[in-house]
């Protein structure tokens, strides 16, 4: 070695110090100086007195940790991973990189089967029924969560029969079991599947209609857009092409959002592994990625490298945009909406926290606001407490709704009676909490761009 | 006021505390005295290595043997203060290899377990180790926590009957007819536990035999009874990383040198050290060279330590003492040995022994060895018990537990504190009081606070080592004054504020020598935070003393003209021409 000391910033990197994580983020608690501002940022603080909040839960925490220690605090289990602390931070403490890892190391840490074996096998018969029984405490609620994070493959069933499947899944009786059973709260109606999914009618159509080599994007749908509301991937690849954009839609799976938030990040990984390969493939092919979902642009673009190492995965983050920003940045958006008109319609607008952390959130009221025929309005910068699955576990209920309340009352105070947002879990909440419908930003501009739309 | 006791021990660092328990224990009346609160002088300025006696295993074999056999003990009767992190010799390219040979030698010729192991096989353990790193040696190396472990020294000695007056310095030594007779202290405030506020008062205490285990300032108090104790006083630098950038203790696998080791500590990791010769232990300078130095020194080792915050430094004065005439003239080479100086044989003054050299991990064997001394002057018998006597706090217990269930604590809090408070964890954190966190940096309940304030008074300095509150990343900005404010109602406002600030005080001490990149903006956000809610920035409107306005500018001509507040054309043009002569 020289005889100069070594220290270049891309020595800096998470270790795997923590077996089940694979990450030290000790590092990162040396950023905080304790402000406190992520605490007052956060929505779930604010109404859950029990939550101690995401300072605690980040760098206090992590500093706390001892390498062998790998005990996490349950209360990790209530943050609901709206990120808004990320963006609250003065000082760039990788917050929700640690609430992350944190979740995951904690849910790793409940999985007792291999424990039991293990001590089954040293002949220890009393210390595996000891380690199954302390394992069964919350067994259901994992379960239940591993189901509400896994949204992909129950849609994906639910996709061969999407009827049967909207009447079974808001059942009376069935939600009543499933609240009973599994803790998903009988307060809300499942969204409804379609009766065809966005890729089917990609096939349908016989895929691209517009081939340039000049200008080409990776449609990242997620699975909301897929088996709920392909009129929203259906409205992205029409503008798209409207601008000569040459669509791709590449094989993906579940963008992980939901995992994470759960703590899956073993299934988010798996998942991860599917999209990094195929959507740097289309890199390779000369495509941007773009997402419909703000959430989804979000894991690709902040989460994934930060809790994945995997082949491409830096470069799949770089390229990752959302729909409407891309266009901005690439194309003359305002000018094309300021020779459109639409109909007359007034939205009440409410932008998703993913949103807020992309630098997303004023893109749809700046847009929408000189275009002919329509009224829109922001409903403010609160959280709309649904945060993906939080609001649908049986005892965040209550704390969601808590959340949610400031925006239901600035929507029902907005002039508009629609609701627009272009995150699909807040439209639940949006649409729950006031009853308008809600439309995606992306509908809008086809409405307006697209001929015969 | 006068007193009587048969063995007074002068210093309260980790000599003199184990001399204390040691003594009490053997049944001897006994006294301590301190000039500060408990490891005011060098304990509590140290790296708190428990040796393996890795670090000696070239160069000072009997210190080695020494230091593992102690490291042994320590384990059993002081586990609450000591975290066995094991340790490591690391080689890099440069440091040489017969050198490498000759310490794992020497570590195997004292019984210190030793394993070679890869370069590999040691970022394994450390990940954050350069990547040049050759082979490493691995030894039993840990962490002690030295503050804990002089507080449950001086508990336990309390416990069997010894006085331990804190804040109480040796004002004369004093001797008739060549036999020292006692000595008399001013007591800063009291005699008994600290309160500010109450007046001082001086004591004179009349003993059978004096100890003067006051370390470095071992050669001042021997001036005071007209002896020579030739100590030579060496500082060396410490500097508090904020988080663990290692779990192990990493040596540079080197001969003697600055700045060649990383101990992990508790939350923070402690950087050491440097090795020059002052001449009062109580004024030398402080320098950021050193500091510097330290942190460029031992990136080589862990690079990260580059980018990574650096909380505060401090600085520390080693006691270290060769007979006259050795002539050693580089403090390094200077023995780590102690040297028991009775000065009945040495100085034909009876009645006094003093005790210089040493180190914290053998102070018990020191402890031992000089209580035999003392019991043997005082013509009593009695075996030594401190090897298997576990201190109060470390009988037997587990940091294995269910914190909310039994303490309503969050599971980090609820280990920090039970790892702290080893077995009076029960004791302390069950309670029906509400019991919030006060230091979140270090999760420090009210508790516990309560708990080490009935013990401290007014003391907060007192009150920190005992906890660790005010220690961490925020040094004590968010907490100083919640912890002060535990004082109140038992101590009214006045002494509060007193104590509150010189928590505070002693908290920025250590930080001016931090204040780049984060830890500057913690000074600056602390600061902002303090001189907006409590007025440390002497708004002289809160004042008592009224305003000396005249100190100011000349002001508008007549006091009505400011008291109206409506604008005057002489004031109008004095701030204008203000703007002028700075230029902008």
């Amino acid at each position: 070695m020289s005889d100069a000391p070594t220290h270049d910033a891309d020595e800096f990197e998470p270790v795997d110090v923590f077996e089940t994580t694979e990450m030290d983020l000790r590092p990162g608690a040396d950023d905080c100086y304790k402000c406190s501002t992520c605490d007052t940022s956060c929505p779930v603080a604010e109404v859950d007195d029990e939550f101690p909040g995401p300072k605690f839960q980040g760098p206090e925490q992590w500093r706390l940790k001892r390498k062998e220690d790998h005990e996490i605090d349950d209360s990790i289990t209530s943050c609901s991973n709206c990120m808004r602390c990320d963006n609250a931070c003065p000082s760039s403490v990788p917050l929700s990189q640690m609430h992350n890892t944190a979740r995951g190391e904690y849910v790793e840490n409940q999985r007792f089967g291999r424990e039991a074996l293990s001590a089954l096998a040293d002949g220890n018969p009393r210390e595996a029924l000891d380690i199954v029984r302390e394992g069964q405490d919350g067994l259901v609620e994992r379960l239940r969560n591993r189901i509400l994070a896994n949204y992909h493959t129950s849609a994906w069933l639910a996709s061969f029969m999407p009827s049967v499947a909207n009447f079974v899944m808001n059942f009376g009786p069935a939600r009543w079991a499933m609240a009973k059973t599994m803790g998903v709260t009988s307060e809300r109606e499942f969204p409804e599947f379609a009766d065809h999914t966005f890729r089917e009618w990609w096939a349908a159509r016989g895929g691209a209609q517009v081939e340039n080599p000049d200008k080409r994007i990776a449609y990242f749908h997620g699975c909301y857009s897929n088996f709920n509301t392909p009129e929203v991937g259906k409205a992205m690849v029409r503008v798209y092409e409207e601008f000569g954009y040459e669509v791709l839609v590449p094989p993906q799976k579940c963008s992980g959002t939901p995992m994470f938030a759960n703590g899956m990040l073993g299934d988010a990984r798996r998942h991860a592994e599917t999209n990094v390969k195929n959507l740097a493939a289309a890199i390779e092919n000369g495509a941007e990625i773009v997402a419909s979902c703000t959430s989804c642009s979000m894991a690709l673009g902040q989460e994934y490298p930060e809790l994945f190492d995997l082949d491409g995965i830096e470069d799949v983050a770089a390229h990752t945009y959302e729909g409407v920003e891309y266009l901005r940045l690439h194309e003359d958006l305002e000018g094309a909406l300021g020779e459109a008109s639409v109909e007359g319609s007034e939205f009440a607008y409410h932008a998703p926290c993913h949103a807020r952390n992309q630098g997303l959130d004023t893109q749809a009221v700046e847009l929408f606001s000189d275009l002919d025929g329509v009224a829109i309005e922001d409903v403010g910068d609160s959280c709309s407490g649904i945060s993906g699955t939080y609001g649908w576990k049986e005892e965040k209920y209550d704390y969601s709704m808590e959340i949610g309340e400031e925006m239901f009352e600035h929507m029902e105070h907005a002039a508009g009676e629609t609701g627009m947002t272009e995150c699909p879990t807040c439209a639940m909440q949006m649409e729950h909490g006031t009853g308008y419908e809600i439309r995606h930003p992306l509908e809008l501009l086809e409405e307006a761009l697209v001929a015969g739309s | 006021m006068a007193t009587e006791t048969e063995a007074l021990v002068i210093g309260g660092g980790s000599t003199g505390c184990g001399i204390a328990r040691d003594l009490a224990l053997r049944g001897v009346d006994t006294t301590l005295v301190e000039r500060g609160n408990l490891t005011h002088g060098t304990t509590g300025r140290m790296h708190g290595l428990l040796h393996s006696g890795g670090r000696y295993a070239v160069s000072d074999q009997e210190s080695a043997a020494e230091c593992i056999a102690e490291s042994r003990v320590l384990r059993e009767i002081a586990s609450h203060c000591v975290e066995m992190t094991g340790g490591l010799f690391v080689q890099l390219p440069a440091d040489d290899d017969e050198y490498f040979e000759e310490k794992l030698a020497g570590c195997r010729d004292c019984d210190i377990p030793a394993e070679v192991i890869s370069g590999e096989e040691a970022r394994e353990i450390e990940p954050y180790l350069t990547r040049d790193v050759e082979r490493a040696i691995r030894v039993p190396d840990g962490a002690i926590d030295p503050f804990r472990l002089c507080v449950a020294n001086a508990a336990d000695a309390e416990e069997h009957g010894a006085r331990i007056e804190t804040h109480a310095e040796v004002t004369d030594v004093l001797v008739e007819d060549d036999q020292v007779k006692g000595v008399e202290i001013r007591h800063e405030s009291g005699p008994g536990k600290r309160s500010h506020h109450e007046p001082g008062t001086t004591e004179r205490i009349e003993a059978d035999h004096v100890v003067n285990a006051t370390g470095a300032w071992a050669g001042e108090l021997g001036a005071m009874a007209g002896v020579d104790v030739e100590v030579r006083p060496s500082k060396g630098v410490m500097t508090v990383m904020n988080t663990r950038q290692v779990d192990t203790v990493v040596n540079r696998c080197r001969p003697k040198g600055d700045a060649d080791i990383i101990v992990p500590h508790e939350t923070a990791c402690i950087l050491g050290t440097t090795d020059v010769e002052v001449e009062d232990p109580d004024d030398y300078p402080e320098e950021q060279w050193e500091v510097d130095m330290m942190i460029d020194t031992l990136s080589e080792l862990v690079p990260i330590l580059g980018e990574a915050r650096t909380i505060r430094s401090f600085w520390g004065v080693r006691p270290l003492y060769e007979p006259p005439d050795t002539g050693t003239t580089d403090p390094t080479d200077i023995t780590r040995q102690f040297f028991l100086l009775d000065h009945a044989d040495r100085d034909s003054l009876a009645g006094m022994t003093s005790i210089v050299g040493g180190k914290l991990t053998t102070y018990r064997l020191m402890a031992e060895q000089i209580t035999d001394h003392v019991c043997e002057k005082l013509g009593v018998e009695g075996s030594c018990r401190t090897a298997e006597q576990p201190l109060p706090g470390s009988e037997d217990f587990s940091v294995l537990r269910d914190y909310m269930e039994e303490f309503g604590l969050r599971s980090p809090i609820g280990r920090r504190s039970t790892e702290r408070l080893g077995s009076k964890a029960d004791e302390v954190l069950k309670t029906d009081d509400p019991n919030p966190v006060v230091c979140t940096c270090e999760a420090v309940t009210r508790a516990e606070l309560d708990h080490a304030i009935a013990d401290a008074g007014t003391d907060l300095n007192a009150t920190r080592i005992r906890t660790r509150a005010s220690m961490g990343n925020c040094q004590g900005g968010f907490c100083a004054h919640r912890i002060a404010a535990l004082l109140h109602p038992e101590y009214d406002e006045a002494t509060t504020r007193t104590a509150l600030d010189e928590l505070y005080e002693e908290r920025w001490k250590g930080q001016r020598h931090a204040l780049w990149g984060e830890q500057l903006s913690q000074a600056m956000l602390n600061h902002a935070l303090h001189a907006t809610t409590m007025n440390r920035d002497r708004y002289p409107a809160a004042s008592d003393d009224g305003i000396e306005y005249d100190r100011f500018d000349a002001g508008p001509p007549t006091p009505e003209a400011a008291a109206d507040g409506g604008r005057r054309d002489d004031a109008h043009e004095r701030a204008d021409s203000r703007e002028d002569d700075h230029g902008d």
